[in-house]
């Protein structure tokens, strides 16, 4: 069975950048879908389970972190690869999104190369 | 320790990095240009708090901007551009470019918190801190057909 995405950023543009970017990675997804927060991902995530979100850190309304501590209390994500997709690279601040539940990092600006080295380990 | 002459070239550095990687143009610093960027421009701005607090800002004319956006989203024809897709690339070009600087001058400054960034569109758009801020500013020609610049104010945090 296909694999399935969720994008999750307060940007619609940075959302469609990292569609493109997962696009010209090579790597290919069945189902694919959006989300504009933290709040909105949630919702979508208790409705059923989805293989990879790649997750901005800075959001408003609710921010990354939170919302990765609170997937990885949803039943739906025990086996959900979550990966921060972030401007930011503070080391401290990557342990402890690793250690609330993240899978991975993704430092902006990124390349297509980058998608194809942290995700496909993940996929397969 | 941080200098604006070091600044100068890490705000450089880092815009280069995000044009190269996210838009697939080149920069290039440009030397005592104060020529006008053309109007109306838009001005894509972040702020900062920490152990230094400030704002950085990205400005270009329409055109420029549009072509970014079109560049960043693999759009072919600017026209299919909404303005939410410019709006929406300026801010996310002051993120990263942010986000770059960030992570060049981190072990020298301390924290750095990073707020959501905004874009507004106007003429002679500029950003100011007010009295005692540092400014350092850069023209760039980008790929060799537009003029942008990016500037960086800030000053040292009294919460330390």
């Amino acid at each position: 069975m296909g694999k399935s995405l969720m994008i999750v950023d307060d940007s619609a543009t940075m959302r469609k950048i990292i569609m493109r970017t997962v696009r010209m990675s090579g790597l290919e997804f069945e189902r694919t879908e959006e989300a504009g927060s933290g709040v909105e991902a949630l919702e979508k995530l208790k409705t059923g389970p989805v293989d990879v979100v790649l997750c901005d850190i800075n959001m408003p309304e609710m921010n990354g972190t939170e919302m990765v501590k609170q997937a990885r209390q949803l039943p739906t994500c025990a086996s959900t690869k979550i990966i921060m997709v972030s401007t930011e690279s503070a080391e401290d601040l990557i342990k402890q999104v690793m250690a609330d539940g993240a899978d991975g990092y993704i430092t902006k600006p990124f390349t297509p190369e980058k998608f194809q080295e942290k995700l496909t380990p993940l996929l397969n | 320790m941080i200098t604006t002459v070091s600044l100068k070239d890490t705000l450089l550095d880092s815009a280069r990095e995000v044009f190269e990687t996210m838009v697939f143009m080149a920069l290039e610093g440009l030397e005592d240009d104060t020529t006008s960027l053309g109007e109306p421009t838009l001005l894509g701005s972040i702020t900062f708090k920490g152990h230094l607090e400030g704002c950085l800002g990205v400005c270009c004319d329409e055109a420029c901007a549009k072509t970014i956006a079109a560049n960043m989203l693999g759009i072919t024809s600017p026209e299919e551009l909404t303005e939410n897709d410019v709006s929406d690339a300026m801010g996310e070009i002051a993120n990263m470019v942010m986000g770059a600087v960030k992570a060049r001058i981190q072990n020298d400054v301390g924290t750095v918190e990073v707020s959501i960034p905004s874009v507004v569109q106007g003429r002679e758009l500029k950003n100011s801190l007010g009295e005692g801020a540092v400014q350092v500013k850069i023209r760039v020609n980008i790929e060799e057909q537009y003029r942008g610049e990016f500037s960086l104010q800030y000053r040292e945090s009294k919460q330390q």
